[in-house]
């Protein structure tokens, strides 16, 4: 599953603290469409390298992996604090 | 293929837990099926979930500095993993790249020398892994997986 939320807090001595609740799950219909043209290109692309015969034709697993790796961002946490201002991120 | 040792294997295919985990599971399996024998019981019914989930799921790295900057970071153990095997993907040119710029800045890593069928290794070894740095100056670094 994709991250489906970013929650953001700011917290500072000298301004208003800020609690962002951003919506990463609108994004997704958007990066999906965008995500399905990549991957059709990325085979073609591996498709003409594999008949030319490059050693390297592996765009397409990249661009698979590569959402691997952003789905599995889910979970993760940052916090970051000193004596002025406080952050704290998380991916849900 | 009991149903718990066929649930094993598809987490394995599905890469949700590396194969030194799923042999860690199926050796648990086999002694529990070993325990139920000795005692006259049935073939093991149990779930593997409770194992699976007592495995270390995250990666946290905590840095609580004198000067008051504190750093607490958690990271899911599949991103680690699925990052390392984005790095063995990436174009060799861009690895070179990639590898100069750390080198640049301290950190003398080469991924290109990572393989594949090291990450599974990698990330169940990193499991285990425990790091405490106390420095001289109060600083404290803390790596671990829970």
């Amino acid at each position: 599953m994709p991250p489906m939320i970013l929650d953001l807090k700011v917290a500072s001595s000298t301004r208003r603290p800020v609690h962002l609740w951003l919506p990463l799950f609108l994004l997704w219909p958007l990066a999906a469409a965008l995500g399905l043209v990549a991957l059709a290109v990325a085979v073609v692309v591996d498709a003409v390298l594999l008949f030319v015969g490059r050693r390297y034709h592996h765009y397409t697993v990249l661009l698979m992996r590569s959402f691997a790796v952003i789905s599995e961002t889910r979970g993760m946490v940052i916090r970051f604090s000193n004596e002025k201002t406080a952050v704290d991120m998380t991916v849900q | 293929m009991s149903e718990d040792r066929s649930r094993i294997l598809n987490l394995l295919a599905e890469g949700k837990i590396t194969a030194e985990e799923a042999e860690r599971l199926l050796d648990a399996l086999e002694a529990r099926a070993g325990a139920s024998t000795t005692t006259g019981e049935s073939a093991i019914k149990g779930d593997p979930e409770p194992l699976i989930a007592a495995l270390p799921k995250y990666l946290y790295v905590k840095v609580i500095a004198v000067n008051g900057d504190n750093v607490d970071v958690k990271i899911p153990i599949a991103l680690v993993r699925s990052g390392l095997k984005l790095t063995s993907l990436i174009p060799s040119k861009a690895m070179d790249q990639i590898n100069d710029s750390m080198s640049e800045h301290g950190m003398s890593v080469d991924f290109s020398n990572l393989k594949p069928e090291d990450i599974d290794e990698l990330v169940g070894t990193l499991r285990e892994m425990e790091i405490n740095v106390d420095a001289k100056n109060g600083d404290n670094v803390r790596v671990y997986c829970a």
